[in-house]
């Protein structure tokens, strides 16, 4: 029995350890993921947090520059409706590649990771999703 | 052709229906004839099953744009390569892909047991034909692969041009084996619950088809590593997606199983925690499944958004009910018949083993559904990225390969002084040695330094192994090093097939610390002629070329390797865009070495000014992860295939060991 208990307590160190893991994991990484009007909302609040942003580029808002660092992209994030109205938009700053997708002219939906500061998002990373061409994007009921 | 195969879809519906009824019956009743019976029907599945694949891939390689789905993933330029992977490559087609892989299966099991395990065969039918069920239903009433549309467009939309790459079209299909793989284990645990017959006899039958499944999770594994790494054009092979989550859940699991089935055999114990870990996996493919063809969380790899969510979440909460409760049943039965000695064996070795393994699941998962979990919990979406991934799984996957060294080598029961003496002074010795000659070279990542030092370890307790085995055949029968080699590995294939295994498992070890640990990037916007510095070597950049072909344009830019001012390579990353889907895509330009891999990637081009920004990665020791796949897919072959006669009678035998006897 004792050395039952011995293993018992082996599982529940092991255990502790991993769940010590991953709550300083989740602590150190979670950042807040928002669509832009939840982030437009409550965006004062934010400052200087980590945060995840998911929403359109403004067509035309796209000021493309070319630094010895990369790509210097400026544009504006917003949620742009079928009409091309928004209930508003932010803007972004990013250095570095712009992926494959994001179009130079405005429209793509991405998301932007990084912090907001003084009205502004400075994104270490710029993703775009998929189109919605390529998704099965109706199941036929 | 193609009502053809929505009638085979729909004959094999009702088919696997019957077949589940009359197997249960058949064995409740003591009907041979009804169970001989729903194995016809279940052959018959598979056929109809085969006739619907062929219809499609006949739909496919024609180009018959009224339906649905060719017209959505192929179009009449894409080559024909990549027409038939597009069989997978979406989502009606990718599950029914999923049905022939397991009705395929299901018919090898039904042929290799017409002599054997015919109380467990009613069963391990029925759970094999209701997942069929499961897959047949959702092919039927949700995503018809033959679905015509209302009008034929004159050309398709294309497969997503970032499918279409070599390791792409093989990535998908292996994992789908894999997958599909690990539902025969699970069948035969049912089996073995329902019936009572809960002796090591299942595991036995099983055992091919578990190390099939395992090979081809890890396979499939590697494969998407290498697609990401080849086309994603980030410099890196994994990002811890969902997705390739997904692949590496079941991939954790089973390996768990692979370790502790060899003592439930040696020792008889571990019983339950064995069911738990086939409950456990066959679970977490249907998972993988899910999130890959569910788009729940978002990810680069949901290409689809669809209402499969709630049949899958269904079918996956039945599945765990169903097969717990049975578990929670037998309970009893499944008592340990030998105890845990020390601390310092074999058993608390695997035992260790398994719980990190099953620990770095949990992690996984939960690092996986957190996102969901905390938007339903707390109402706001938080994400947890790599870093949180690699904070956790870097300390266990040290333990883990820890455990790789001491495993094979320690002693069963009570380890004694001797022993360790003997089999670890010298591995810990030069694992030590390692160590302190990395210290004193300058090396202060410590994870990196422990990572090194336990490969070392790790290697030295694999080749002490072998050689200990081919002194002792010299000694005996006098053969030369290389004939007592083969014939070591030839006696006992499970053995030595594992510690090439191990090897390989060493040399991937190797590059995640050198590629986590010492990558270098850097990104630099160049005109022509710039030259810049890159590691040992100097970069220059010679300008953009571009040509056509009627199905992508390029654009290729020029780099020079120079090492020492004389050119030694030149490397061509690349712009590709694609005509159909309008779609641009990078094209990465690599020179591999022993010791790292050179990685440029085309990140953009100014027309007007000439300059491109390149960015550039080192990445070192990453070769020796795809180097370490071809071995671990080596020593899986070695302990896979049958030894001869002598070894392989047990092997077929109706049944076998006391154990099997005695719950008869």
């Amino acid at each position: 029995m004792n050395r039952k208990a011995r293993f018992v307590v082996a599982a529940f160190l092991l255990a502790g350890a991993v769940g010590y893991l991953m709550y300083s994991g989740v602590r150190q990484t979670a950042v807040y993921y928002f669509t832009i009007n939840e982030f437009l909302a409550q965006k004062e609040s934010l400052a200087n947090e980590g945060i995840r942003v998911a929403g359109r580029v403004e067509l035309g808002s796209v000021a493309k520059k070319m630094t010895p660092m990369g790509e210097e992209l400026n544009f504006r994030l917003g949620e742009f409706k079928t009409d091309g109205s928004n209930d508003g938009t932010v803007p972004v700053h990013f250095v570095g590649i712009a992926p494959d997708m994001f179009k130079a002219a405005g429209g793509s939906d991405v998301i932007v990771e990084g912090k907001y500061r003084d009205g502004m998002i400075y994104a270490q990373s710029l993703l775009t999703s998929c189109p919605s061409k390529y998704e099965a994007e109706t199941a036929k009921p | 052709m193609v009502d053809v195969g929505s009638l085979a879809l729909v004959i094999g519906l009702v088919l696997a229906l019957y077949a589940v009824g009359m197997s249960l019956a058949g064995a409740y009743w003591r009907k041979r004839d009804f169970i001989a019976s729903a194995e016809h029907a279940a052959l018959a599945v598979w056929g109809l099953v085969t006739i619907a694949v062929a219809a499609l891939m006949h739909a496919l390689v024609t180009h018959d744009f009224s339906l649905e789905y060719v017209a959505h993933y192929t179009s009449s330029t894409l080559p024909l390569q990549y027409v038939i992977a597009a069989l997978w490559g979406g989502q009606a087609g990718s599950l029914l892909f999923w049905l022939f892989i397991l009705t395929s299966m299901t018919a090898v099991v039904l042929l290799q047991n017409r002599e054997r395990n015919r109380e467990l065969m009613p069963y391990v039918t029925a759970v094999l034909m209701i997942v069929a069920i499961f897959f047949l239903a959702m092919l039927n009433f949700i995503t018809p692969p033959f679905q015509r549309l209302a009008f034929t467009p004159a050309e398709g939309q294309d497969l997503n041009p970032l499918l279409q790459n070599y390791w792409m079209t093989i990535h998908p299909p292996s994992l789908y084996i894999g997958y599909v793989g690990c539902a025969i284990p699970f069948a035969f645990a049912m089996g073995a619950l329902v019936t009572g017959k809960l002796g090591d006899q299942w595991i036995r039958t099983t055992r091919r088809w578990t190390l099939l499944a395992w090979f081809f999770l890890s396979m499939g594994n590697l494969f998407g590593a290498q697609w990401a790494y080849l086309v994603l054009g980030w410099g890196g092979y994994w990002a811890w997606d969902p997705v390739e989550n997904a692949a590496f859940l079941p991939w954790l699991t089973c390996t768990a199983f692979l370790h502790s089935v060899m003592i439930q055999e040696k020792k008889n114990m571990l019983k339950v925690w064995n069911m738990v870990l086939v409950i456990l996996t066959f679970a977490l493919t249907i998972f993988g499944t899910f999130l890959t063809r569910s788009g729940v969380i978002s990810s680069v790899h949901s290409f689809t958004q669809s209402g499969l969510g709630p049949f899958f979440i269904g079918f996956l909460g039945a599945t765990l009910v169903v097969s717990i409760g049975l578990l929670i049943w037998r309970l009893p039965q499944l008592k340990s018949e030998n105890e845990l000695d020390s601390v310092l064996s074999r058993e608390s070795t695997f035992l260790l083993n398994n719980l990190i393994l099953v620990g770095i699941a949990f992690a996984v998962f939960w690092g996986t559904v957190f996102p969901v979990i905390s938007e339903a919990v707390r109402g706001i979406k938080i994400t947890v990225g790599p870093p949180f991934f690699n904070k956790v799984n870097a300390p266990l996957g040290l333990v883990l390969l820890f455990l790789t060294g001491v495993g094979p080598v320690i002693a069963w029961r009570r380890a004694s002084a001797r022993n360790l003496q003997k089999n670890f002074l010298m591995p810990v010795s030069l694992g030590l040695l390692v160590g302190i000659i990395l210290f004193a070279s300058g090396v202060r990542h410590y994870y990196a330094i422990i990572s090194f030092c336990l490969c070392a370890f790790v290697l030295t307790t694999i080749v002490m192994e072998f050689h200990r085995g081919i002194r002792a055949r010299q000694a005996m029968v006098g053969e030369n090093s290389l004939t007592a080699l083969l014939h070591l590995i030839g006696k006992n294939r499970r053995r030595y097939g594992g510690y090439i295994i191990h090897l390989g498992v060493v040399m991937i070890f190797l590059a995640i610390t050198g590629t986590s640990a010492f990558k270098v990037e850097k990104q630099i916007t160049v005109k022509p002629g710039d030259t810049f510095p890159m590691g040992r070597y100097t970069l220059r950049y010679d300008g953009v070329k571009s040509h056509e072909t009627p199905h992508i344009a390029y654009l290729t830019a020029d780099v020079a390797i120079l090492d020492h001012g004389r050119q030694i390579d030149t490397l061509r990353p690349e712009k590709r865009f694609y005509k159909k889907p309008q779609q641009p895509t990078t094209e990465v330009a690599i020179r591999s070495t022993v010791g790292a891999d050179l990685y440029l990637v085309l990140g953009s081009y100014d027309e007007a000014s000439k300059m491109a920004t390149i960015q550039a990665y080192i990445n070192p020791l990453v070769g020796w992860m795809w180097w370490g796949g071809v071995v671990l897919a080596l020593g899986t072959l070695v302990t896979i295939v049958p030894s001869r006669a002598p070894a392989r009678a047990p092997a077929y035998a109706p049944s076998r060991g006391p154990q099997a006897v005695a719950t008869e």
